[in-house]
């Protein structure tokens, strides 16, 4: 019997930056933890993956190329705020991964 | 070569935003106390209050009071005390469109019993005694801070003055007092100019008060 894989090659990984590197617009000292989700999929594809893939190799899809099995967040993190540099407020909403999943 | 000055108080948010609870109580009350709700009101206050009372409840003291009680330099006064006063959102949380007299926002605290109690906690333990070393009757600064951050969220929430020194006061005055203005003054005086509260938020700010981070062990 085959062992199906579930994406076990998709993590959820973190990096501490500055508010100003997320190319947001904001201007801040602030800072914070940006968590995403990277990794292989190659291991939770489905038949549909395999046909695509196919397909698009034999050019039977004209020009359309449909995604394939993608590491993404299937949860996000809570909301962050910070104080800009003009004393304002902001809260950015699902802005970072919680939970990874290949979907 | 140091000409870059430290500034605490965006340290203390920096602190709090690589902190899992400090990031998510933060923004709990900065969105609800940031939020317009409609053409007349700013936010909704009462959401704002009790989403700041959480704050302090579920956060430790090393992030909740690493932002209140900062310490800044003498000459900073956008980039630090600036920000200090931002802490708990006072366009929403504080300022209101008219300015009550203190002893009738007092009589409106005691009237609920979470701002009772914890007025009358504040005037316990932050008791000035200018005998005293520490400045305070009872000899214990984690339990004065305590008990001012405890006001945060209720009628009588406090800030900080605009002032070279630290003063605090929560938002009334004494105008139109009448015949009970020195009862007025005694009031305001005891947020504004109370020896002991100084003494304990300096020495938090400098870090000179061990107790206030690790819990005392029992005598």
């Amino acid at each position: 019997d085959r062992v199906k894989g579930q994406g076990r090659g998709c993590l959820l990984k973190e990096i501490h930056l500055n508010v100003t590197d997320l190319g947001l617009g904001y201007r801040t000292k602030e800072e914070l933890i940006f968590r995403y989700c990277s990794g292989p999929c190659f291991d939770a594809e489905t038949n549909y993956d395999k046909i695509l893939n196919n397909l698009t190799h034999n050019k039977k899809l004209d020009k359309e190329t449909p995604s394939r099995t993608c590491c993404r967040p299937v949860a996000f993190d809570d909301d962050v705020s910070f104080l800009d540099d003009s004393l304002e407020y902001h809260t950015l909403k699902k802005h970072s991964a919680k939970k990874c999943a290949c979907v | 070569p140091a000409l870059a000055k430290e500034n605490n108080c965006l340290n203390a948010a920096k602190a709090c935003n690589l902190n899992d609870t400090c990031k998510k109580y933060r923004s709990a009350y900065i969105s609800p106390c940031t939020s317009r709700v409609s053409t007349a009101e700013v936010c909704n206050k009462r959401k704002c209050h009790k989403a700041l009372r959480q704050f302090f409840d579920k956060v430790p003291p090393k992030h909740s009071y690493g932002m209140l009680f900062c310490s800044c330099p003498l000459g900073d006064q956008l980039a630090c005390s600036e920000r200090r006063r931002q802490t708990i959102v006072p366009a929403c949380s504080y300022e209101d469109k008219e300015k009550p007299n203190c002893l009738a926002l007092q009589a409106s605290c005691k009237t609920n019993y979470i701002c009772r109690s914890r007025l009358a906690d504040f005037f316990t333990n932050c008791q000035p005694e200018p005998r005293s070393l520490s400045g305070c009757l009872k000899e214990n600064y984690a339990d004065c801070l305590l008990s001012y951050s405890g006001l945060i969220g209720t009628v009588m929430t406090p800030n900080y003055l605009r002032s070279p020194k630290i003063s605090v006061s929560p938002f009334c005055d004494c105008s139109s007092s009448g015949n009970s203005k020195e009862e007025c003054d005694r009031f305001t005086e005891f947020f504004t100019d109370n020896g002991c509260l100084r003494n304990a938020i300096q020495a938090f700010g400098n870090g000179t008060d061990v107790s206030v981070w690790q819990p005392m062990p029992p005598v």
